[in-house]
């Protein structure tokens, strides 16, 4: 469905050094810099696949979902989206997919989103009885009965998210790419949004990229992950795997009747945190099922549970690996 | 803040501003074009003086006359109006309201900083000047000199007050662009700019002298081009500086009221 | 082909629906953009008042006759205001807000998209004002235009129209270049108001740019003089040619703005 070979985007910023001497310089003459925003990546992805983009600020993802969409052209490398090039922005090839991009959206801003949807729906050329059916089926997953006919400006901001995704869902494209589509929206607002990107996927077959910051987006969402660093893509597989090989370690959390002694916790593996109430360690999978027997043997436990560490964490660690990799290369 | 603390921290203030306007390249470009309205107007009124002179201005009075225009708008321009609008609309007035400086102190500062640039586009204009017409129209008396520099000075307070003026006007009804227009057509008429004030048909000319816009452009470049003696030159500065006391008082009021408004309201 | 017409067709009313929607919200702004209009029209009046106030001609025209050139400066004003500036306006606000991205992701041509989105008719309240104007002007030359002329005045007002809203493109497609855009409306409204004057009264290189390069002289000179009578077939000609060139190399530059904004951007 999607396949990028050798991507690389490049392009230039003029910097401006500080003072006034060099500003005014900088009026005759200024000193090119290249930013290799992505250099070289290659992925494929199939329909109907969810795949999230992860990577620190500044990665690159953010211009792959630009280059995929065709609003950027790529520097140098091969990208096809469904058969089509990007680049040439088909007219066939824009009526399947769709940007959604978190902080900006196409809703007019002093129309109700109904304007939005019925003028989406004029240049889709989306056929009336279907334009109907999704518009009812998209009202009500998204519960936007009360919303659509006030003026987007007078809505918040998990309401304005809500109708921006409808309007970008109007005419039904088969690839989806969400720009960190929940950034700042409330928890039970993202739940939501996340739960009907989910279903859209199952009912229709859409293809998902996804980029996030919230690892609980991509957990929910995302099976396969790509991750990219600095514009090279440094891993491409499933999640849980990418979890096992960065923190091969499980959490452990014990809720204890009784506060337990440092002795009696030694040797267990490592303690994350440790107060009255609970105790937490950090210890790797084949040792797990040990200490947990040990653990019921020896304190006086209410309730234990075994976690993956928090994605947060894993992801931190990932980043950080990557940066010290390239300081050491550096 | 203090006056002392704000004398201090000028010299930063002006730096800043002028790397700021000298950030752009492309922006420089389009302004100093869009500033070239009087060059268009003396080839207008250079084919019109042709056959016979229009008053007491013949080709080279008019050449005189839209070069000195030129380089004393470019000494005299402030945009504080669409500034303040701009800022009132995006609400990052607040930043401005949140530093311990005034803000209208801030503004000038701006303005006043991006003057070395706008000398260098009329520095070779004034040369031109120079070269095509000589000295004959210049002012001889260092005092005439001294009422020129006052009156540049009195000009651009009066442009600088005015906007400020119909800027605070944004804080109550949001942007007050749409003033501005009608007060700009009024400058660009009234003030000297596109025609001399001395060739209004009569009763024109009594409506000019008591509007402000004359005292903008008009009288520093009557001034340049030795249209006054002394004596009268004092009488036409006093009644300038008249209007910018005038200015300088209903603005104070204005932005002092606004701002009670703007911060009862939040903008 | 048909089909394309009769799509673009209909996204053309779906944006006019839009348009007037929004209007009907602000109301008020309405009379007083008219207002401020038309005083702006009347008060740029006077320094034409200053040149024939004492002499019968310039450069050969009356000052009947130059009203009429004034007139269709006017004319063009009001199609700028209601037709033109308030959709390019909110280019420049989709550039700065980023939000043209959206604009570009769309499956219909960018240009048409961006040029139809605010249609504000009730803002021209200038048109009556020039009709006002060609009515005082040619009351006072005692004469009134042609069929003929008429006729070559309505050709010449489709071409002057298309001239317009290229010069506008052009300038839009600057926006690109430039972070801060403000002085673009500023450049653009000072160059365009050389045209309230016949282009006879610049002289030499002047008149070459006002002819050839921005050509104002084919937007307000040439059609004042068809209604005049005194325009050569060769004029008229050049004239819509001119306009349509004019109008490819508007779209050419708009077209590689787009494509640069693409290749140097993140």
């Amino acid at each position: 469905m999607i396949s990028v070979r050798g991507l690389r985007k490049h392009y230039t910023v003029y910097k401006r050094p500080p003072g006034l001497l060099a500003a005014f310089g900088s009026l005759f003459r200024r000193i090119p810099t290249a930013v290799k925003a992505v250099d070289g990546i290659s992925f494929d992805i199939g329909r109907g696949e969810r795949v999230g983009f992860l990577g620190p600020n500044g990665a690159g993802k953010t211009t792959t979902l630009k280059v995929l969409s065709g609003l950027l052209y790529p520097s140098s490398g091969e990208v096809r989206v469904d058969g089509h090039v990007p680049q040439r922005r088909e007219e066939a090839f824009l009526k399947k997919i769709m940007l959604v991009m978190g902080q900006k959206q196409q809703l007019l801003w002093d129309l109700p989103p109904s304007e939005t949807f019925a003028l989406n729906r004029a240049i889709y050329e989306v056929p009336e009885p279907e334009y109907r059916r999704r518009l009812a089926e998209l009202t009500e997953l998204l519960e936007l009965q009360d919303l659509v006919n006030k003026p987007t400006r007078t809505l918040s901001l998990g309401e304005r998210m809500k109708c921006e995704l409808a309007a970008a869902l109007i005419h039904g494209p088969k690839v989806l790419f969400l720009d960190e589509p929940t950034i700042g929206l409330d928890v039970s607002m993202q739940a939501a949004i996340r739960g009907f990107i989910r279903r859209y996927n199952e009912q229709t077959g859409a293809t998902l990229l996804l980029t996030s910051h919230y690892m609980d987006d991509v957990a929910a969402l995302c099976p396969r992950v790509i991750v990219i660093d600095k514009g090279t893509l440094s891993y491409d597989g499933r999640l849980d795997a990418l979890v096992r090989r960065i923190r091969p370690e499980k959490r452990v959390v014990l809720r204890l009747d009784r506060p337990a002694e440092a002795r009696a916790l030694e040797g267990m593996g490592k303690v994350v945190s440790s107060d009255a109430a609970q105790v937490v360690l950090q210890i790797a999978q084949d040792k797990v099922s040990g200490t947990v027997a040990r653990g019921l043997a020896t304190l006086s436990v209410r309730d234990l549970t075994v976690e993956d560490p928090p994605l947060e964490e894993v992801m931190s660690e990932l980043f950080s690996q990557g940066r010290t990799r390239t300081e050491t290369a550096a | 803040m203090s006056a002392r603390s704000t004398v201090r921290a000028l010299p930063t203030l002006v730096r800043v501003g002028f790397a700021e306007a000298i950030a752009y390249r492309a922006e420089m470009l389009v302004w100093v074009l869009s500033t070239t309205m009087p060059l268009i107007m003396l080839a207008l009124w250079s084919a019109v003086a042709a056959d016979a002179p229009v008053g007491r201005f013949d080709q080279r009075d008019f050449l005189a006359y839209f070069l000195a225009t030129f380089i004393v708008r470019q000494l005299t321009g402030a945009w504080v109006a669409w500034q303040m609008s701009f800022e009132v609309r995006t609400g990052t007035l607040a930043m401005r309201l949140l530093r311990p400086l005034h803000p209208m102190v801030s503004y000038a500062v701006e303005n006043l900083a991006a003057l070395p640039l706008r000398l260098v586009v009329a520095l070779p204009v004034a040369m031109l000047a120079l070269l095509l017409l000589g000295t004959a129209r210049l002012p001889r008396s260092p005092a005439l000199w001294g009422v020129w520099a006052v009156a540049v000075l009195g000009g651009w307070l009066i442009t600088f007050l005015a906007n400020a003026l119909i800027g605070c006007l944004a804080l109550w009804t949001g942007s007050s662009i749409k003033v501005m227009d009608v007060w700009l057509v009024a400058f660009m008429v009234f003030s000297g700019y596109l025609v001399p004030v001395e060739l209004f048909p009569g009763v024109l000319r009594t409506l000019v002298a008591w509007l402000p816009f004359r005292y903008q452009i008009g009288f520093p470049v009557e001034v340049m081009t030795s249209a006054y003696d002394l004596p009268a030159a004092l009488g036409m500065l006093a009644r300038q500086w008249a209007f910018v006391l005038a200015f300088l008082g209903l603005a104070a009021i204005v932005w002092r009221r606004g701002l009670r408004r703007f911060a009862a309201y939040g903008g | 082909m048909m089909h394309t017409l009769l799509r673009y067709l209909r996204l053309f009313r779906v944006q006019v629906r839009s348009s007037v929607l929004l209007g009907m919200q602000y109301r008020a702004d309405f009379l007083i953009d008219g207002a401020v209009s038309f005083f702006w029209t009347t008060t740029a009046l006077v320094p034409l008042f200053v040149v024939f106030h004492d002499r019968p001609a310039v450069a050969g025209w009356s000052f009947a006759e130059a009203l009429v050139v004034v007139g269709w400066f006017t004319l063009l004003e009001a199609i700028l205001e209601g037709a033109i500036s308030p959709s390019l306006t909110a280019v420049v606000e989709h550039i700065r807000k980023g939000t043209l991205d959206f604009v570009l992701l769309k499956p219909a041509d960018a240009q048409f998209l961006v040029s139809t989105a605010r249609f504000e008719p009730w803002r021209s309240t200038n048109l009556l004002t020039a009709l006002a104007i060609w009515g005082v002007a040619f009351v006072r030359m005692g004469k009134w235009p042609s069929l003929l002329g008429l006729c070559a005045a309505v050709v010449l007002l489709a071409s002057a129209t298309l001239l317009l809203y290229s010069l506008w493109i052009l300038t839009v497609s600057a926006a690109f270049y430039v972070v801060k855009v403000d002085n673009l409306t500023n450049l653009f409204n000072s160059v365009f108001d050389a045209a309230r004057w016949p282009v006879q009264v610049f002289r030499g290189v002047l008149r070459w740019i006002f002819t050839l390069v921005v050509p104002l002289a084919l937007m307000t000179t040439y059609p004042a003089e068809a209604m005049l009578g005194r325009l050569s077939p060769l004029a008229l000609t050049g004239s819509v040619v001119g306009a349509c060139a004019f109008a490819w190399v508007s779209r050419r530059v708009w077209l590689g703005s787009l494509a640069r904004y693409a290749s140097a951007s993140s």
